[in-house]
């Protein structure tokens, strides 16, 4: 990023010994020209992204409460993390389950509904709108609408499952049915996923189904050997982007605290701190508490496990590798 | 059926096993549309549902919000007036069109250039800057908050929504990138041709390049839109402490505890930060499906 | 910012209610950042005697209508006085809010909170001025100030804020649903109140809870761990500010009642019940229409009850004691309001002069405190026959509990009250059944407090 010489113009091709005036002029201009398009890039970058990513840094080895000047306390922060902090190993696992249990269950739902989606002989236009439609509902009206609905005192939800003999759970209000209830609503607005997959799927020619069923493919054979391969790529990414939006899992969560509780008090992660989330807990110690050096280091720890991820991406994702992509010469 | 049609029995002998297959799988593709569309319709329901009790709840009474029943037993429609007097959602309506409006228009400003630089020019650097890209759009925005936080604070500017606006000046990571994809599918040629022609890059991007890519244009721009409109964490971060700076979301979240309003207010008010989003996703729907599809098509 | 208030007991519950005409409050923010933004209309304090105009802005937490009104009212004596300095109050706003101008250089000149737990954050931060000199420059005499308001008004050596009026606590219950039971008299002991609970307590024919004796489950209104371990006397901190919950016998013995009585009823039956209560500031308020039959609540409640016009037929009383501490009769716990001038207060000597005005003198004092309901934090305030709510005797029942010597609240401490947001999330999980060790889980607390307590350093 840093050396943006212009090594390519039209006539990149040509020898380039001894390049004649001209051409070392187009060459200038060309740098120029490349340098301009950027510009906002390189000033965003600069400042939206390097200067805040070093100052994080240097901030999560200070007892920084953006109010007094931050002085430098080594490790203390990290180590509070490690050994103290009473919420910090809860708000991991809550990070976690979402990661490990809502993303897959999303992708999956998504899948299954794409190929619904995709088998439909009529209607199937009507139904991809009404199937997307969720996904674009603010998350903070969607959670509302949520928690409105699981309410076990005067929610729908409950009493319908009762009409068919259910006891329903205490759902939002309940330690161990709060992620659930959360999941539910991811899949409720999994609309986004499920357009991609669905253009997936209707790009699978349809040779290659009817080759297998020549050959006495059943139909899970048929996903298997056909559908499978021809998607994965689409699985992975869309895998990844749900654990990396699945680490930064915050709105939802605070906003199902805050309303399932009612009384304002406790609701962080309410209820019994089974909706905390890490990039809550970073939230709650840099700007409720007075801790925004411990709060950035619990933002090194979230910057760390999310590049690792998006490395995944790097290297598995064809689209985000850059040397495939066409080189078009000036 | 057939094979309890004796007249023709015989006579259809050599014909009757393949027909009847045909019938069978007639039939049983009969039977797989009707589940198929069932499922879909069942799945349907549960797609819509929450949006229609949303709608009902939020014209009944205070004492039947309260209660289980489903269906309003007075339609009290005055609730939407309601909502405007308890707190000031026309304020934040205001602000969120404000500041959806301001976030998308400097985006696409900034947004598209960048993008084009990075599909259709040649130069070192190139790739990392495309790394940088991705880094950006994967990056939670936690990471940055406290020394963002601190930055617009020595400008002066937290309790205001400029801190949300100004960043999309300088490049929006998930839009160049679903732009630069786009990008990428358009045929050289048809740029060579305009250039041949003597333009500059800068026209054939704005005559030749942005016609054509309209509809990711539009596509990006109505994320842009959406994501301002839907954001909760930056409005929380910059303008918490000045309610008449707040965003529906934010204001919405916030609205049943701190009004000591029942359940048929808050869906009121929920449905009001709902359905412009509906509205517009209808007029939009195929650029809407077409950006989402951009995004993974590549992936 | 609203949602994120975690831990912040009624005050801020209250403040909520309070902010029914955040309308009117939006409009006055508007005016406000447009002057403190524009660098003031008047120019900066040169001393204590000058006198050229000035105006400041003014932060505090009421809402409604007749609470901003009567801040009015109080503000304008103020002028009356001071005729050169001009007050802009800014109402309904919360402590996350000014913590969050004080960060971003925008603070108002003077910013009153509903928050006592929020002083020694503020105090050992630096986020609120060291009022000292100011007090010790004009002979300000804290005498007049009851000593336990005193000492949550100030933290380590610093004395940032300035109490404006408490609120304190008792137990309301309803007389039709006594007399029904049969019971003659409000519980004295918290056995007594457990039996009573149960008495008062009617079910639906699922089995569901349809009047509750009383809400045992924390969360539920005001029912909260600080609002019930007074009556046992505990006391949160030791002497040098570490955590004491694991060595005062009063915690365990405050959340072996509460457990008990809990499954009494059923915790999970307790948690639907508390989902179907309707807003606690909102007419419905279960209290107010006969589905909680007792409750611990805050003296304001005998005003909420009186505006939103409901027929409960109540009485109050001081909160129930432990049986074997008769002599904490009485008592009950006292949360204050407090004031004081935030760091980047742009006029800072006006600030003053208006902060000592509100909590010291005592026709201010009075006049609030009986415009709005709350208890006066002045000892000549509290005596004043011009003190017209005195008279009211189920409002004279919190101004008892109030002078109670054994009335009590929780100290300010440097973690900004984080010894009482993990209290409260070890108190949520005991009651859900998920700590199966009691006294290892005060203890962990414990450790837990401290070790946030380190962290601020």
């Amino acid at each position: 990023m840093s050396t943006l010489t212009a090594t390519g113009t039209r006539s990149a091709g040509a020898p380039d010994a001894a390049p004649a005036p001209a051409l070392r002029a187009r060459h200038r201009r060309n740098r120029l020209r490349v340098l301009l398009f950027l510009a906002p890039g390189l000033v965003g970058f600069a400042v939206f992204l390097v200067y805040p990513l070093v100052m994080t840094v240097w901030l999560s080895f200070t007892n920084s409460n953006m109010i007094s000047p931050a002085q430098f306390v080594g490790l203390r922060n990290y180590r509070f993390m490690l050994d103290s902090d009473p919420q910090i190993w809860q708000a991991v696992r809550n990070t976690g389950w979402l990661v490990v249990i809502m993303v897959p269950a999303q992708v999956l739902f998504a899948l299954g509904v794409a190929m619904v989606t995709a088998r439909l002989k009529a209607g199937a236009g009507l139904f991809r709108t009404l199937f997307y439609l969720p996904a674009l509902a603010p998350p903070v009206a969607a959670t509302v609408a949520f928690v409105c609905m699981f309410n076990p005192s005067s929610g729908p939800v409950n009493q319908l499952l009762g009409l068919v003999g259910i006891h329903g759970p205490l759902w939002f209000d309940s330690p161990s049915w709060s992620k659930p209830a959360l999941t539910l609503l991811a899949l409720w607005g999994s609309g986004t996923v499920m357009v991609i997959f669905l253009a997936a799927l209707l790009d699978v020619p349809a040779e290659q189904y009817e080759a297998a069923e020549l050959d006495g493919a059943n139909p899970w054979q048929r996903f298997r050997y056909v559908t499978l391969p021809a998607i994965s790529p689409v699985v992975l990414f869309a895998t990844v982007t749900g654990v990396i939006a699945g680490l930064q899992y915050f709105t939802q969560a605070m906003v199902a605290a805050q309303v399932a509780n009612g009384n304002i008090q406790a609701a962080p992660g309410y209820p019994n701190g089974s909706t905390m989330t890490f990039p809550e807990e970073l939230y709650t110690s840099g700007f409720n508490q007075f801790h925004a050096g411990y709060a950035c280091a619990l933002a090194v720890v979230l910057f760390l496990v999310s590049m690792a991820f998006t490395l995944v991406l790097l290297r598995r994702a064809s689209g985000f590798n850059p040397q495939e992509t066409q080189e078009t010469p000036l | 059926m057939t094979s309890y049609a004796p007249a023709s029995a015989r006579a259809a002998r050599s014909a009757s096993p393949h027909r009847a297959a045909r019938s069978r799988a007639r039939r049983r593709r009969a039977l797989v549309w009707v589940a198929d569309h069932a499922v879909a319709v069942g799945l349907a329901c549960a797609f819509v549902g929450p949006i229609v009790f949303v709608m009902l709840t939020s014209v009944m009474t205070d004492q039947q919000s309260l209660s289980s029943d489903l269906w309003p037993r007075h339609w009290q429609w005055s609730n939407y007036t309601t909502v405007f007097r308890t707190a000031p959602f026309g304020t934040w309506l205001i602000n969120t069109v404000v500041y959806a409006v301001a976030a998308t228009g400097a985006m696409l400003l900034s947004s598209i250039p960048i993008a084009y630089a990075l599909a259709r020019f040649r130069f070192r650097g190139r790739n990392a800057a495309f790394l940088a890209v991705i880094t950006m759009m994967m990056l939670p925005p936690q990471v940055l908050v406290i020394p963002m936080y601190l930055m617009w604070a020595r400008l002066h500017l937290t309790g205001t929504i400029w801190p949300l606006v100004i960043p999309s000046l300088f490049g929006d990571a998930f839009s160049v990138f679903l732009l630069r994809q786009f990008l990428l599918t358009i045929p050289e040629d048809y740029l060579n041709a305009a250039r041949v022609d003597g333009c500059s890059e800068l026209r054939v991007l704005t005559r030749v390049v942005l016609p054509m890519m309209r509809p990711a244009v539009v596509a990006v721009g109505l994320f842009a839109f959406f994501n301002a409109w839907n954001d909760y964490y930056g409005p929380l971060i910059y303008t918490g402490e000045t309610p008449a700076h707040w965003t529906l979301a934010l204001g919405l979240a916030s609205f049943k505890t701190s009004h000591a309003v029942q359940w048929n207010l808050t869906m009121a008010a929920t449905l009001i930060a709902m359905a412009p989003v509906i509205i517009v996703f209808f007029f939009a729907q195929k650029a809407f499906i077409e950006g989402v599809t951009l995004t993974g098509v590549k992936g | 910012m609203p949602g994120s208030q975690h831990r912040r007991g009624f005050h801020t519950a209250r403040a909520r209610r309070r902010s029914c005409a955040v309308a009117l409050a939006a409009a006055t923010a508007l005016v406000a950042s447009a002057c403190s933004t524009g660098g003031g209309t008047s120019g900066p304090d040169t001393g204590a005697g000058d006198t050229s105009p000035v105006t400041i802005t003014f932060w505090h937490g009421f809402s409604s209508p007749h609470e901003i009104a009567s801040v009015g009212a109080v503000l304008a004596l103020f002028h009356k006085k001071y005729p050169y300095i001009t007050v802009k109050a800014v109402p309904a706003e919360t402590d996350d809010k000014v913590n969050q101008a004080i960060r971003g250089g925008t603070a108002p000149d003077v910013d009153a909170s509903f928050n006592a737990a929020n002083v020694g954050g503020w105090c050992s931060s630096g986020a609120f001025l060291d009022l000292t000199a100011d007090i010790q420059a004009d002979h300000v005499d804290l005498g007049q100030i009851p000593k336990a308001v005193q000492s949550y008004t100030a933290f380590g050596g610093k004395r940032c804020t300035m109490p404006w009026l408490a609120d304190t606590f008792g137990l309301y219950y309803n007389k039709k649903l006594f007399a029904a039971a049969g019971i003659t008299a409000p519980p004295k002991t918290m056995s007594e109140l457990a039996a009573d609970a149960r008495k008062l307590t009617v079910l639906n024919p699922d089995g569901s809870i349809k009047v509750a004796g009383f809400m045992p489950y924390l969360g539920a209104y005001e029912m909260l761990t600080e609002h019930l371990v007074t009556s046992w006397g505990g006391s949160w901190l030791k002497a040098d500010g570490s955590s004491n919950v694991g060595t005062d016998p009063a915690f365990a013995a405050a959340m072996t009642w509460q457990k008990s009585l809990v499954d009494w009823f059923g915790a999970a039956k307790l948690a639907k019940f508390k989902a179907g209560m309707p807003d606690e500031f909102s007419a419905q308020n279960s209290f107010e229409t006969g589905n909680l039959a007792m409750m611990v609540d805050g003296e304001w409640r005998t005003a909420f009850i009186k505006n939103d016009k409901s027929t409960v037929d109540y009485g109050t009383a001081p909160m129930p004691v432990a049986d074997t501490m008769p002599q904490l009769y009485g008592s009950g716990y006292v949360g204050g309001n407090v004031i004081g001038i935030p760091r980047g207060s742009k006029h800072p000597d006006a600030a003053w002069k208006l902060v000592k005005f509100l909590t010291t003198d005592t026709e201010a004092v009075t006049t609030l405190a009986d415009a709005i309901g709350n208890v006066p934090t002045t000892l000549p305030a509290l005596d004043s026959p011009s003190l017209t709510l005195a008279q009211d005797p189920k409002f004279a029942t919190f101004l008892d509990v109030f002078k109670n010597p054994h009335t009590s609240t929780t100290p300010a401490s440097a973690d900004g009250g984080a010894y009482l947001t993990n209290y409260g999330l070890f108190a949520n999980k005991w009651q859900s059944g998920q700590i199966p060790d009691l006294q290892a889980g005060l203890k962990a607390v414990d450790r837990q407090n401290d070790a946030a307590l380190k962290l601020g350093q």
